[in-house]
């Protein structure tokens, strides 16, 4: 791994300034990266069953996780590079309307999942069922529509993991470790890491996230810590928002301000519908 | 635990439990309600720190509802 990351390393210094390795940055990735792989391999020996080589197994870790360890998974699993990435720098560019209704729809998902989900379990426990598809076809009796719903499941994934893998791309270009050369060598520390995510995914099934989780977690609610904090000591909330109000009042080249800050009449509708289209897609991809 | 998919919740119940699912659902896709600066809180105008503070207050009225259809099923199972 070392001689990768230092020949990674070794050829962003042909590039440009400003992409150089940040020493303590990379140390700090490549001890998670090491951590959560170690996890990773070892969660398929953790909370072990008599009966290892079934679906149930892979797929939903026995169905034996509790409270605490579903509420750190589902922790894991709602709060991505979407968010931390892709809703933060969609809110720098254009404000609110393109990043803030994620902390609608989040919320949103709460209660909407309540009413569906206890049904919807009970059923599955009873019943024996892995996956959406299996439901659907114990419900209607339909192999076409479970192969429908298992299939637009499959398509309707790839874009959110596109997203993720344009995340890590993006964590390993600010390290420093992208590059510009050619393909191969560029997409090289992403394809590793994809590689490795894959492996143990493989090994272990959905005990592999659950035991992530718990170092992800942890790790999400130290940057709300430490945002919060040296925000609020060094720059103070009221000037961030007054910077905001003012970047998106801004006109561009075009004539348009640069985005909202706050909705007006004309985007109330964007604004929720965002929010309720993102909740009912998050409550019906999180039916583990 | 043995059936919870057997019980039927009693109509009072539902509604209250419903009542308190749908307060959080509207005050939130009701964005008129609260696209506004004023008033600010530490710093943060009011269409942010509203839609943070269902982050907890959403919470609140999931687990009450959460009770209600617990104590429901409980008497129920007596």
């Amino acid at each position: 791994m070392s001689a990768i990351a230092s020949a990674a390393a070794g050829h962003s210094l042909n590039l440009a300034a400003g992409s150089k390795v940040d020493g303590v940055a990379l140390g700090v990735l490549l001890f998670f990266f090491i951590v959560v792989t170690f996890g990773g391999f070892w969660a398929s020996n953790w909370r072990r069953s008599d009966t290892p080589h079934s679906l149930d197994e892979w797929g939903l870790g026995g169905r034996s996780f509790g409270t605490v360890i579903t509420w750190f998974l589902l922790g894991g699993d709602l709060y991505t590079a979407y968010t931390f990435i892709a809703v933060p720098a969609a809110m720098f560019a254009t404000g609110a309307v393109t990043g803030f209704f994620a902390i609608a729809y989040t919320i949103l998902i709460y209660p909407i999942v309540f009413i569906f989900m206890p049904r919807m379990w009970s059923v599955s426990h009873s019943k024996g069922y892995v996956t959406a598809a299996d439901f659907v076809r114990g419900r209607f009796d339909s192999r076409a529509l479970a192969l429908a719903v298992a299939l637009t499941g499959i398509i309707a994934t790839m874009p959110y993991i596109a997203l993720q893998l344009v995340g890590i791309q993006a964590v390993i270009d600010t390290i420093g470790l992208g590059g510009t050369g050619n393909a191969f060598v560029r997409d090289l520390p992403l394809l590793i890491a994809f590689a490795v995510l894959a492996a143990y995914t493989y090994s272990s099934g959905l005990r592999a996230p659950a035991i992530i989780a718990f170092v992800k977690d942890s790790l999400v609610y130290l940057v709300i810590a430490v945002a919060i904090v040296y925000v609020g000591v060094h720059i103070g909330f009221h000037h961030l928002f007054q910077s905001a109000e003012t970047k998106m009042a801004t006109k561009t080249k075009t004539g348009a301000a640069t985005g909202v800050f706050i909705p007006a009449k004309n985007n109330f509708w964007a604004y929720g519908t965002l929010a309720l289209g993102s909740a009912l897609r998050c409550s019906c991809t999180r039916t583990r | 635990m043995s059936h919870p998919s057997r019980h039927r919740l009693s109509p009072g119940v539902a509604i209250a439990a419903g009542i308190l699912l749908a307060i959080p659902i509207v005050a939130l896709l009701w964005v008129p309600l609260y696209a506004r600066k004023d008033p600010e809180l530490w710093g943060f105008p009011f269409f942010y720190w509203y839609q943070m503070l269902w982050v907890v207050a959403c919470g609140l009225f999931t687990g009450a509802a959460y009770h209600l259809i617990q104590r429901d099923r409980r008497r129920v199972n007596k």
